[in-house]
């Protein structure tokens, strides 16, 4: 091996490098962006998870074992308590006040406003006083009981919604009462009964997958159609910039749907994937996104001169996506700073639409909103990437 | 031509003052240009005398910073079905390598919403035309340079046009190819297309009707091949385009 050709070799590629001072800047930023979203986003707990509370506890004397509970959830950080359901010894009777609190509870898991509603029966203090006493002899009463009806579409949220609530009660009940009596934490799921955490991933991946293909094959086709003179020649003949943003809207948008067919076939053959919902909605939300997506990178298309140029969009758009938009972990997982930039993400919308039509079995009328964000995006990226175009001449 | 030659109605291409600046750079510097119809135009000069960046601007790919172009007595940039009565062939390759000699063609064909029978029967002629009757099933990645160049020829003619820009459409194309080329373009003239064609072979710009020589964006001489010798007293295009860049420095 001859030393000096490799170092005329090696010369010959760092000077390229120093000839193209974006592609030196994206070497030195690139990093330094990964390392800065990575580090916030890895390790992140859950936090803030929207739950109602259902107390049908009658106190027993002054205590309050369900208060004392209650007030250490609130204290945790991990749930968010949104409503607190409580019986009104002014009110109607005390079962017809528990059913119709439950069931208000419930219906809002129902509607996805909460992620769970956790009741606490009636006499949930007394039990576990009397369970207190009872310790080392035959029981002469229930355990206290709790139920969480859970919406379980998200299965590190169920898990941390049950694992917070049971350490909770066995952290207040033994500095309370110095022993630790049988208390039954029961789950009711609303949303994805025997959902498993590839059920919750599937959805995921399934968005992901269309996005990075859309938006790869979209960028690199169009920084190629530019470099090659073919726009060129194209905008020469009848066709319109609209047109040939239509057609590769067209194009991409079935590339999305083919690549999620097979995701999907593959998932429900393999793994028994749930698709509680209509398997043409989860096709329609990830076509949108696709069309949308593709045309995000014929917008930032114009401003590569070369594939290479391309190519470093990528993980400036990929990487806060699979970081930030809930594929692999709950929003809520998302440190709070970086939340907001969340909701500016078109894959956190698919996904979530994807998530509520395959495992809650929600319709169009439940997921219009992500629907429509998608939509939205769809539309702004054809029109900026037309206008765009004609800028051009 | 230059002088003005027929009426308005009569010219397939006229520019009045056309000038592109690129920065400091001036391209083409206020060319006036008048093709009547059925006219075989041929533009020399040499690389940067802003051969290409005129065509460019007669075809409404680049917008002038002064003055303007009509073609077919429509103002340029031209819009819509207008835009079938042109072909353009540019100098870079410009077509799709992943897609073969046919499936290029079909999708110029479609751009210009050929119906199937005229696209079969315009197809086979411009194929066998360019000589790519038998590769017509290869993807143009395959095909040798030469090829390559046919195969841009052959879209830039599928819609029959009426008046053909082509940007130096020989590089590459063997000696022999290159002759029946320009058969086939004394033909398209003999029935009434305009061509307007940029090369470096002195040799075949003398089969042109007419030839516009170009140095640093300006137009230095034009006329009949014949009568541009005649005036310098040279024997070739090659020696006249040097006696006219002389004159034109001096």
């Amino acid at each position: 091996m001859n030393r000096t050709r490799v170092f005329a070799v090696s010369r010959k590629v760092l000077r390229s490098l120093r000839h193209d001072r974006r592609t030196a800047g994206f070497l030195v930023l690139m990093p330094l962006f990964m390392i800065t979203i990575f580090g916030y986003t890895f390790g992140g707990d859950i936090k803030d998870v929207p739950v109602v509370v259902v107390n049908l506890d009658a106190a027993y004397g002054n205590s309050s074992a369900s208060d004392a509970v209650l007030e250490e959830l609130t204290a945790g950080g991990v749930l968010k308590i949104e409503r607190l359901y409580i019986v009104n010894p002014e009110g109607p009777a005390p079962g017809e006040a528990s059913e119709s609190a439950v069931s208000d509870a419930v219906s809002e898991v129902e509607s996805g406003d909460a992620w769970a509603a956790i009741v606490f029966w009636g006499n949930f203090t007394e039990n576990v006083l009397q369970s207190v006493e009872d310790i080392g002899s035959a029981p002469t009463t229930g355990p206290g009981t709790i139920t969480i009806y859970m919406d379980a579409s998200n299965t590190n949220i169920a898990q941390a919604i049950t694992g917070e609530v049971r350490l909770t009660v066995q952290e207040v009940i033994v500095s309370e009462y110095h022993v630790l009596p049988p208390i039954v934490v029961t789950e009711d799921r609303v949303y994805g009964e025997g959902a498993e955490f590839i059920d919750f991933f599937a959805p995921g991946v399934m968005g992901l997958a269309a996005m990075m293909v859309t938006f790869m094959l979209s960028i690199i086709s169009f920084v190629h159609e530019r470099t090659t003179g073919t726009l060129e020649r194209l905008l020469t003949t009848p066709v319109t910039e609209g047109e040939i943003v239509a057609g590769y809207a067209l194009a991409l948008g079935l590339v999305a749907l083919v690549q999620s067919v097979v995701i999907l076939v593959t998932a429900v053959a393999l793994f028994q994937v749930q698709i509680e919902g209509s398997p043409l909605l989860v096709l329609l939300l990830i076509f949108v996104l696709g069309v949308g997506t593709q045309g995000l990178g014929f917008l930032l298309s114009s401003n590569a001169k070369t594939e290479f140029q391309a190519v470093q969009f990528l993980p400036i758009i990929l990487f806060p996506s699979i970081l930030l938009a809930g594929v692999f972990w709950p929003l809520e997982a998302v440190p709070e700073l970086l939340r907001p930039v969340s909701y500016f993400i078109p894959l956190t919308y698919a996904v979530e639409g994807c998530r509520s039509v395959m495992i809650r079995g929600w319709g169009v009328e439940d997921v219009w909103v992500e629907l429509l964000v998608l939509a939205c995006f769809a539309l702004a990226m054809l029109l900026l990437s037309t206008y765009s175009l004609k800028k051009r001449r | 031509m230059a002088d003005g030659e027929g009426s308005d109605e009569r010219q397939a291409v006229a520019t009045r003052g056309l000038r592109k600046e690129f920065g400091d750079l001036v391209a083409v510097a206020g060319l006036d240009l008048s093709v009547p119809r059925g006219t075989l135009y041929g533009m020399i000069g040499p690389n940067g005398s802003g051969k290409t960046t005129a065509i460019k601007m007669m075809v409404g790919r680049l917008r002038p910073t002064k003055g303007g172009a009509r073609i077919l007595e429509e103002d340029v940039p031209l819009a819509g079905a207008s835009l079938a009565r042109i072909g353009y062939m540019p100098q870079e390759l410009a077509i799709y390598a992943d897609l073969t000699v046919s499936e290029n063609l079909q999708l110029f064909g479609s751009l210009y919403s050929m119906g199937r029978e005229r696209f079969a029967k315009s197809g086979e002629a411009l194929l066998s035309m360019v000589g790519l009757a038998e590769r017509r099933d290869s993807l143009v990645s395959h095909l040798s340079g030469g090829m390559k160049h046919r195969a841009s020829l052959a879209c830039a003619m599928i819609h029959d046009p009426e008046v053909l820009f082509l940007d130096e459409p020989t590089v590459g194309v063997d000696p022999e190819l290159r002759v029946g080329f320009w058969r086939n373009f004394s033909d398209l003239k003999s029935r009434g297309k305009t061509i307007i064609i940029t090369t470096h072979y002195m040799d075949e710009a003398g089969r042109c009707d007419v030839v516009g020589m170009m140095r640093q964006g300006k137009l230095i001489a034009e006329g009949r091949p014949q009568d541009l010798m005649e005036r310098t007293s040279t024997s070739s295009l090659e020696e006249a385009f040097l006696e006219y860049s002389r004159r034109d420095a001096a």
